[in-house]
């Protein structure tokens, strides 16, 4: 009978350890910090960017420590839904980015070690991942990283930290020649774009004048997209079908309606420009309307009072920036 | 009376073992030269996923996902105290994403195939009549294999993986108290030594149900604890390689069974997770036709 109550204890015991152990407890992982890239996952706000990470193939790196930083850290500033729904990307339209350009530009948000949010200094710049700069910008009460406005500062990840972003940084990492050829050749986008304004530099004999050299200055570029072109040449009676159709125009007026998209101030984000005038390259003035919602318009002497709207603000090559526009900035003619 | 219930309970409860993240042995024997066969079809669904720190919803790239399998049981008693099990499902794995991001990644919506062969000795080491129940120690052991052609290293695509490739080596520790009244309370403990990168786990088991003469029915809660050498998904360490993610998961459940004559009848059951790491909270059911010699 002794046996007997010896072995139900042994049954009872049996019983509560795999009845104990057939709850494994949430405890012992709820207080951990998510990742980076679990941030991007978790957040609704972030599906595009998580999509971007997974296509561009950096998801599995920012789940883990940063191995180039004695912190193990990175800091990432975390472009919107928002910020790409600008350039038209969601889940569903990355396909549209060549992958190497995708991953260089996810690689441009991101930095070694843990950068706080109160450590970041208008004037400042950060090294990013991709190797080039960016420029810390102070405009009223909001601080910039180039032309993206800082959201919310220091989301903190087990591997680094996150600030949130209203647009998707750009940078080509060559000159604004070099940009526009890239986008030209179906390096960016996976279709051309900007055919006719490269066509049109190479034909006007400017692109001298915009290749970056040794000492040689910066600039503000507006340049136009393809569609732009087309509908110029609607409006003057032609039919652009392919780009070298812009050579049906004198070579002169060419030069004199590019030299009306360039800026010689040092090359500026649109988070640097204000409403008003500037002096293009042509000597004709460029009208730039409010600074709204992180973008601005352009208006040529030429163009009647219809203005141009920035599709692609803020590219950072290494001799300025360049912003897509989507109207040919006429000058008086 | 009582030998007519124990063989019922006998036959009934193998219902539990073919169903997934449930053990791959239950808690009672056949007698020698009897056995049973059973084929069913189960499907479970999930939208969110316990990742670490918290539960995201929506399954990364795939938005959501539902698994569906046939699967092929057998039992066997080779003597009254020694029994063989044998299982081997088809598994397919249906993801949600949009054709877009299919391209854009070079993915796909489906994975499926056989998965694992699961074969199983069970030996009942003791049992002790009491006055109105009894109670059996039974021990287990088995292997789980792929046999299907199945790749469980396809980087994120294996997300919707129907297995982890890996060979295992499980054995358990059973305990299995019955009343004549039909009540019965069953509590597993094992372990499981995993290959291809995969933890190992601790796995238990703990049934409370009921046996009449004309229906049978249980709840369960199964666990399992990986080893902690896994990785998080997203987390230090994970590099896309699925497998050697630490799952965790605390999942409850029903089974029923009802006879309709000695060699034929139906089953059915649901369940659902209710806590876990780096796995789907899914919730799933199933029904199949058992066939009892």
């Amino acid at each position: 009978m002794k046996n007997l109550y010896k072995l139900k204890y042994i049954f009872i015991t049996i019983l509560t350890v795999s009845l104990l152990s057939s709850c494994q407890t949430e405890s012992s992982f709820e207080d951990e910090l998510p990742s980076i890239a679990n941030i991007a996952v978790s957040n609704a706000n972030f599906s595009t960017l998580e999509a971007a990470a997974v296509a561009g193939g950096v998801a599995g790196v920012l789940s883990n420590s940063n191995p180039n930083d004695a912190s193990g850290a990175y800091t990432v500033f975390a472009p919107t839904n928002d910020a790409f729904a600008r350039l038209g990307l969601n889940e569903n339209t990355l396909g549209v980015l060549q992958k190497s350009f995708l991953t260089n530009t996810l690689l441009y948000h991101v930095s070694n070690g843990n950068l706080a949010g109160n450590t970041i200094n208008a004037g400042g710049t950060s090294t990013s991942a991709l190797s080039l700069d960016r420029r810390f910008i102070e405009r009223g009460e909001d601080t910039y990283i180039n032309g993206s406005k800082i959201l919310a500062t220091d989301v903190t990840a087990s591997n680094g930290t996150v600030h949130v972003i209203d647009k998707v940084m750009i940078a080509s990492g060559a000159d604004i020649v070099q940009t526009a050829i890239a986008l030209q050749s179906a390096n960016v986008f996976t279709s051309p774009e900007l055919t006719y304004l490269v066509e049109a530099v190479l034909y006007a004999e400017l692109a001298e004048a915009l290749t970056a050299s040794e000492g040689s200055p910066s600039f503000t570029v507006f340049a136009p997209t393809d569609q732009a072109f087309i509908d110029l040449g609607a409006a003057l009676g032609l039919t652009f079908t392919t780009p070298a159709d812009i050579r049906q125009l004198p070579k002169e007026t060419v030069q004199q309606v590019l030299l009306n998209h360039v800026i010689a101030n040092d090359g500026k984000f649109t988070s640097e420009l204000n409403a008003g005038t500037v002096t293009a390259l042509g000597g004709d003035d460029l009208t730039l309307g409010a600074f709204t919602n992180g973008t601005l318009t352009v208006t040529g002497e030429g163009n009647g009072g219809e203005v141009a709207n920035m599709g692609i603000p803020d590219v950072q090559t290494t001799n300025g920036i360049v912003h897509v526009i989507d109207r040919v900035l006429l000058p008086n003619l | 009376m009582t030998k007519k219930m124990n063989t019922l309970l006998g036959l009934c409860l193998l219902v539990s073992s073919f169903t997934i993240a449930q053990s791959p042995v239950n808690g009672f024997m056949k007698k020698s030269g009897e056995g049973s066969v059973v084929v069913s079809y189960s499907k479970e669904n999930y939208s969110k996923v316990f990742l670490v720190p918290n539960e995201i919803d929506g399954v990364p790239v795939f938005n959501d996902v539902s698994i569906s399998s046939i699967s092929l049981f057998g039992e066997i008693g080779v003597s009254d105290n020694f029994n063989i099990v044998l299982n081997v499902p088809y598994i397919k794995s249906e993801g949600n994403a949009s054709d877009a991001v299919l391209e854009n990644n070079g993915f796909e919506n489906v994975r499926k195939g056989v998965q694992d062969l699961k074969v199983y000795a069970k030996y009942r080491l003791h049992t002790l009549n009491f006055e109105n129940s009894s109670l059996d120690f039974i021990g287990a052991a088995g292997i789980e294999t792929p046999i299907g052609n199945y790749s469980a290293n396809e980087g994120l695509q294996s997300i919707i993986a129907i297995g982890n490739e890996a060979t295992t080596y499980n054995a358990f520790g059973i305990a299995t108290y019955k009343m004549n009244s039909g009540f019965f309370a069953t509590g597993q403990l094992g372990y499981s030594v995993r290959g291809n990168d995969v933890p190992n786990a601790l796995l238990s088991e703990f049934k409370l149900g009921y046996a009449a003469s004309k229906f049978y029915v249980d709840a369960f809660v199964a666990n399992q604890l990986s080893d902690d050498s896994g990785v998080d998904i997203l987390g230090e360490g994970f590099t896309g390689f699925f497998p050697a993610t630490r799952v965790n998961y605390t999942r409850i459940g029903i089974n029923a069974f009802y006879p309709f004559t000695d060699s034929i009848g139906i089953t059915a059951g649901t369940n659902t997770y209710i806590s876990g790491r780096n796995l789907g909270k899914a919730t799933g059911s199933y029904g199949g036709v058992v066939y009892s010699f």
